[in-house]
């Protein structure tokens, strides 16, 4: 059975995706200074994910994307964020210790390097939404077995 | 006089009460109980909203944080309640569909009458 | 007998609903100025000093991953989780080699 899409939905698909890629990046990258965060620009780039799956078939899908790299790749994300948490335990779990005294993330407020472990922990939650959505859409399209 | 927020909030919660009342399509159940959600989601965003006189409140979002400060804005904490909130909307209904394709395969069928009578 | 007992339970909802949205006497829509400041201090709180403690200009993140982080771990911990219980409820189940 013949699983993609016509020709105008896949030139259309083939200019977009990457907009919407950018534009999910920019969401989770900035996320501490504009509207958004991890979870919506995780799922911005999902929904990029799902549109490249319903338009060039599971077919060309199963050939490009790893579906158990992407659930390593979730646990890793949490794992991130976890870690993320601990970096201030030597006071209290959570406890922003970058922001103030850290090397790194200590910029003014409203740059981009700025707010302690808030873009780690945007750039980790924002992982593990994407592959997290991506690897339950290619569970349930991945389900056809019964019929043959 | 009820606002309009509530009564969009509160037909939206009581659209979906009736679907879980009167249809019996699996795939329907599902989108009734995420209707629901979004319904207590508009509701609990409504109720952070601020009515100072004469001005009207922004985003929490300080983005030329100086020139902002101290002007009125609109609550944050319901916002990043109903954030996390959305998340476990997200998680409910990929597990939901999963149980559904699950008993279609089983069953052949959605309907729920006959999914309980067919092999007890 | 069920349809009636259905239809006046939707009646008595659609009551008890219209009962909560009334501003008089039910939920409040859009306090400002003293009603503000004495039932939401926590959000003037989070406002007026979010930027000094955390760091981040977008309160609703600061909210998210630094004041109410625990929330945030609960919620990281039910998405694996329910999308693990999905992978693994759409798995290739043992019985279908034998078929």
């Amino acid at each position: 059975m013949k699983s993609d899409m016509g020709l105008i939905v896949k030139t259309m698909a083939r200019a977009t995706i990457p907009l919407i890629g950018i534009f999910g990046a920019y969401v989770v990258s900035h996320g501490h200074l504009t509207p958004g965060g991890g979870f919506q620009g995780g799922a911005t780039i999902a929904g990029a994910g799902i549109l490249f799956l319903i338009a060039f078939g599971i077919d060309e899908a199963k050939k490009r994307i790893n579906k158990s790299l992407y659930s390593a790749l979730e646990g890793l994300g949490g794992l991130v964020f976890l870690g993320a948490a601990m970096l201030g335990l030597s006071v209290v779990f959570f406890y922003n210790t970058l922001w103030h005294n850290g090397p790194v993330f200590d910029g003014k407020p409203g740059t981009l390097l700025s707010a302690g472990y808030l873009p780690i922990m945007n750039l980790a939650v924002g992982l593990k939404v994407y592959t997290g959505l991506m690897s339950a859409v290619f569970a349930i399209a991945l389900f056809r077995r019964w019929r043959k | 006089m009820i606002p309009l927020q509530f009564v969009t909030a509160f037909l939206m919660v009581f659209m979906g009460i009736y679907a879980f009342l009167y249809k019996r399509n699996l795939i329907k159940l599902i989108l009734a109980l995420n209707l629901i959600d979004a319904g207590i989601h508009l509701l609990l965003i409504s109720l952070g909203y601020r009515l100072e006189n004469g001005i009207l409140p922004t985003a929490p979002i300080y983005t030329g944080y100086e020139t902002l400060k101290g002007t009125p804005m609109v609550g944050p904490i319901p916002q990043a309640l109903v954030l996390t909130s959305i998340v476990i909307g997200v998680c409910v209904l990929s597990l939901a569909m999963a149980l559904t394709i699950n008993a279609y395969r089983h069953y052949r069928t959605l309907d729920v009458n006959k999914l309980r009578r067919l092999r007890g | 007998m069920r349809k009636t007992f259905g239809a006046l339970s939707l009646l008595f909802i659609l009551g008890i609903l219209l009962l909560i949205a009334n501003p008089n006497y039910g939920l409040k829509f859009g306090l400002g100025g003293e009603d503000w400041q004495k039932y939401r201090y926590t959000d003037q709180y989070y406002i007026d000093h979010g930027i000094e403690e955390t760091g981040g200009t977008n309160i609703v993140t600061d909210i998210v991953f630094d004041y109410r982080g625990y929330d945030t771990l609960g919620e990281a911990t039910v998405l694996f989780t329910s999308i693990a219980g999905a992978v693994a409820l759409l798995r290739k189940w043992r019985e279908e080699n034998e078929e």
